[in-house]
């Protein structure tokens, strides 16, 4: 059994911090609404109207935490596996059947948490949040821009007070239906969460998914492409508990994402590829290449260009991405792929090189063919309206 | 990453941090410090010694025939003193006030109804006992002498003098003038008290918070007015300019002026917490400070007029006593009940009252002697007041009274008459033809039939200010239940008030969830069990 790392530092506070906040705020507030006697009704106002501007203060900087990480995306509602979440805990959870989505870094909420914490988020704390201020502040009304009564404001404070706690049973209780009882909470304290093995992998999978897509968009754009392939896979992997792109579970996880992968030797001589890295090099199986020279794979004047880049990370230790660049297949056809090489250690000195390779071949027909449809139509158009003149 | 966690450690902790600090400032500022003293000489400092000693004036000296005799030797001295007291209240009886809806008026006891012993018109001769005057004993008495201003009545630091019972304001044959006439000076608490405590026929019948026992009391009656303490007399607050009085009582006054108030000394923010000193925007200081009134001796809280004239066998007025030794039945007066400790009733006000005019037609019953205007929507933008309206404790004294049914008035009975025959009540118990002698006296009609009224007078409460620990806590009136402010339902009051409806959908998703994740719970492990005996 191993364990991933999903929520980082400042998450792990602020979530922490806000949940001590609440219940401040939930114990006093209800105090004040006279559901029961505790800290004495002065001392429950005072202490309201603390942890309230704490409170505030959280928000601030959560709200700057998720836009700067873009981990604001995470809340972004789906009704993709909403069903099948919901079915699972009313069905499959008592049949032992498997979580429907799984914790992702990339995707860290099922969709019915992205739906419930995205109404927390934009609804129910920013009604509570703005309510509060203006029970705190316009309470007497002694001029005229001031509340006529605190009426409307109160019951809606209120209410918003009701639902935050029915949420905060529920959220409470379903803690307890991770891999483990207490593995959710552990994993809210520590950063890290206890999966199954196959959990693991899927997240791997996914989480390396999450990146080709992430790289696949920057290419579209006509940005340079930077390091984001490859910061992206290798925090993955560190996330992982990872630390050796030569690790088999990292492999494994590779294998099923479709990126290929590669190990060049010092010499230039392919040491390994997987099964996704000599498929999209049109081979039968990796025997057939490996032993062999990568000058191989490149036209000759791509070639020379490669060479130049894998003699930087043999020497430097850099890594580079690469954008687009042609492949020469087997059968001699022409490929597209984007491509990382980074160095490979041993006993601190470099050995060779590897990588990843994301295809980018059926992608570029794709937009080849409707760059051509859109020409035609754009020239039929223009043939039909010289004649009309 | 670590310089980052520390910024947001610095920044989370700075507001609690800033917060502190301000508690800290507002703790040192000592509440005693920010009173803002004025024309005031602390006990210690006092010199009770007088700066002349009257005994020795050959004015004083003189034989005095009548009370008349005194005043022109006080004003000898004294000029022009006695113009201005003529210009008082306490000499007229009435100012010009604005009533809402009524105009400008000329006001006082000498017109205004209550709900005591409602009026002293054709009474004069009993109720001007109280006027600084001597001889008002009828519509003929000269306001314009000099010679009837009776200086003695507020200066007398002899406590011998005493007005006659009856006597139109006149001094009981027992006074020694010269004497009294000596031992002049400043105006104690037994000078106000005399009229002001015993008003209305016994000791704190009418006001509630002012009594005997002001004379010498303890911090927990009163705190200015303990002897233990500052022992500070009626005039300390009630601050005296050319003879005016500072200070009003809504009983008889309609226009939010010439008020003596608490920020006369305290400032506008007395409290070191300022949840607190937010509450005096719309919370008089009076309402948490005088949490209870009539704190030794009974008030009167309700009288009824209905049930007088009740006469025992061989035809003579009889009294019964309650077991705290306070009339409950009078043949003269009717039916009473007093209360001691009595909590307040609370109402907001903004300064301004209404009175109901023997002239004015009944409206609502129970009959609003006199109406505290305000509300929680009245935030003193209108003209009548710069102040929002604030909640005050309030004495409602409570009653019933002789009216009209006809004419659907209130009547003036003639109450008072040195014997039997005058018409007055007291002596002959004839509603009817009191009824006819008053309002003929005030040449009003009387249709010759009348019935008995429910009526509600108030008395906003100033007096019998509580020792600070002893001042209301927030749950009398942030209370769900019976708190203080049960009655005062305009507004919503955080802790008592609650949205039923929203209130019980809020509680029954709570419920759910918790019911929820219980039952799922416990069908889990149900579940799994069952799951792991199979295998």
């Amino acid at each position: 059994m191993k364990k991933v790392y999903i929520y980082k530092i400042f998450e792990r506070f602020w979530h922490w911090a806000q949940a001590l906040l609440i219940l401040i705020l939930m114990i006093s507030g209800f105090e004040i609404h006279s559901s029961f006697n505790l800290l004495g009704y002065g001392t429950a106002v005072k202490i309201h109207d603390f942890a309230a501007w704490a409170f505030l203060v959280l928000i601030i900087f959560a709200i700057f935490w998720h836009f700067t990480t873009g981990e604001w995306k995470q809340y972004i509602p789906t009704t993709k596996y909403l069903k099948a979440q919901f079915d699972y805990y009313v069905v499959g959870i008592f049949r032992g059947a498997p979580h429907p989505t799984k914790k992702l870094v990339y995707n860290k909420f099922n969709p019915l948490q992205r739906l419930i914490y995205l109404g927390l988020k934009v609804l129910v704390i920013p009604i509570q949040v703005i309510s509060g201020f203006l029970y705190l502040y316009f309470h007497y009304p002694i001029k005229g821009l001031e509340l006529q009564s605190l009426d409307l404001v109160a019951v809606i404070h209120t209410f918003g007070a009701f639902l935050l706690l029915a949420f905060m049973i529920a959220h409470v209780y379903l803690t307890t239906t991770g891999y483990k009882p207490m593995s959710a909470i552990k994993a809210m304290i520590t950063g890290w969460e206890e999966m199954s093995e196959e959990e693991i992998k899927e997240r791997l999978v996914s989480d390396i998914e999450t990146s080709i897509l992430k790289s696949r968009a920057q290419l579209k754009s006509t940005e340079d492409y930077n390091e984001l392939f490859d910061a992206a896979i290798s925090s993955v992997g560190k996330k992982a508990g990872i630390t050796s792109l030569a690790d088999p579970r990292f492999k494994d996880a590779i294998e099923n994402s479709g990126a290929g992968y590669f190990f060049i030797g010092k010499d230039g001589i392919y040491n390994d590829v997987n099964e996704t890295w000599y498929k999209l090099y049109k081979y039968d199986s990796k025997d057939e290449i490996i032993g062999k020279h990568y000058r191989l794979s490149r036209t000759e004047e791509d070639f020379a260009e490669l060479e130049a880049h894998v003699g930087i990370v043999l020497k430097t230790g850099q890594i580079i991405n690469h954008g687009e660049v042609k492949r020469i297949c087997k059968d001699g056809s022409i490929g597209y792929h984007t491509l990382t090489i980074s160095p490979v250690y041993k006993e601190d000195k470099i050995v060779g090189i590897e990588g990843f390779i994301i295809d980018t071949t059926g992608q570029l027909l794709a937009e080849r063919e409707l760059l051509k449809k859109q020409i035609r139509i754009d020239e039929e158009f223009k043939k039909r309206k010289s004649k009309e003149d | 990453m670590k310089k980052i966690r520390l910024f947001f450690f610095v920044a989370f902790l700075f507001p609690l941090w800033s917060n502190a600090q301000i508690e800290t400032e507002n703790r040192e500022t000592d509440s005693t410090s920010v009173l803002k003293v004025q024309n005031y000489i602390r006990m210690e400092n006092r010199n009770l010694t007088p700066s002349v000693d009257h005994s020795t004036f050959p004015q004083l000296k003189q034989e005095f025939k009548t009370a008349h005799d005194v005043t022109a030797a006080c004003i000898s001295c004294h000029t022009g003193r006695a113009d201005e007291i003529m210009k008082t209240n306490h000499w007229l009886w009435e100012r010009t006030e604005k009533l809402e809806g009524k105009g400008e008026l000329p006001l006082g006891k000498k017109n205004i109804l209550n709900n005591f012993c409602i009026g002293i018109s054709g009474n004069e001769k009993s109720c001007t006992r109280c006027h600084i005057g001597y001889g008002w004993k009828d519509k003929s008495f000269d306001f314009s002498n000099k010679l009837n201003v009776d200086c003695l009545i507020c200066h007398d630091n002899s406590d011998t003098y005493k007005k006659k019972r009856g006597g139109a304001g006149y001094p009981d044959e027992s006074v020694d003038l010269n004497y009294v006439a000596q031992s002049v000076g400043k105006p104690s608490k037994i000078n106000c008290g005399v009229c002001h405590f015993w008003g209305g026929g016994g000791n704190n019948v009418k006001h509630g918070d002012l009594e005997k026992a002001l004379l010498d009391c303890n911090r927990e009656v009163d705190v200015h007015m303990a002897v233990e303490g500052e022992n500070m007399s009626c005039i300390e607050c009630h601050i005296t300019d050319k003879h005016n009085i500072e200070g009003k009582l809504y009983a008889l006054s309609s226009e939010n002026k010439n008020r003596a108030t608490c920020t006369h000394c305290h400032s506008n923010a007395p409290h070191t917490d300022k949840l607190l000193n937010e509450h005096f925007i719309r919370v008089a200081c009076q309402t948490c400070h005088i949490p209870t009134y009539a704190k030794v001796n009974g008030t009167k809280l309700y009288w009824d007029w209905s049930t007088a004239g009740r006469l025992d066998e061989d035809g003579n007025p009889i009294h019964e006593n309650d077991a705290d030794g306070n009339h409950n039945y009078l043949s003269i007066k009717g039916t009473f009940v007093y209360d001691t400790d009595v909590i307040p009733e609370y109402y907001w006000f903004n300064g301004i009252a209404n009175h109901q005019l023997i002239t004015d037609t009944i409206g609502t019953i129970p009959v609003q002697m006199n109406s505290l205007s305000g509300s929680y929507m009245d935030k003193g933008e209108h003209k009548k007041t710069n102040k929002p309206s604030k909640i005050w404790p309030v004495k409602v004294h409570r009653g019933k009274q002789i009216f009209d049914p006809v004419l659907n008035k209130l009547i003036q009975p003639k109450l008072y008459a040195e014997m039997k025959g005058d018409s007055a009540y007291w002596k002959d118990f004839d509603w009817n033809k009191a009824s006819q002698a008053g309002m003929n006296y005030l040449g009003l009609p009387f249709s010759g039939k009348y019935d008995f009224v429910k009526t509600e007078m108030y008395w906003p409460l100033n007096h019998m200010v509580s020792p600070k620990e002893k001042a209301l806590s927030c749950k009398e009136c942030h209370s769900r239940n019976e708190g203080r402010l049960a009655q005062l339902n305009d507004f919503y009051l955080p802790g008592r008030d609650k949205n039923r409806f929203f209130d019980f959908i809020g509680i029954g998703l709570v419920v759910l969830a918790a019911l929820g994740a219980i039952l799922h719970g416990s069908l889990r492990v149900l579940f799994r069990k069952k799951s792991s005996s199979k295998i």
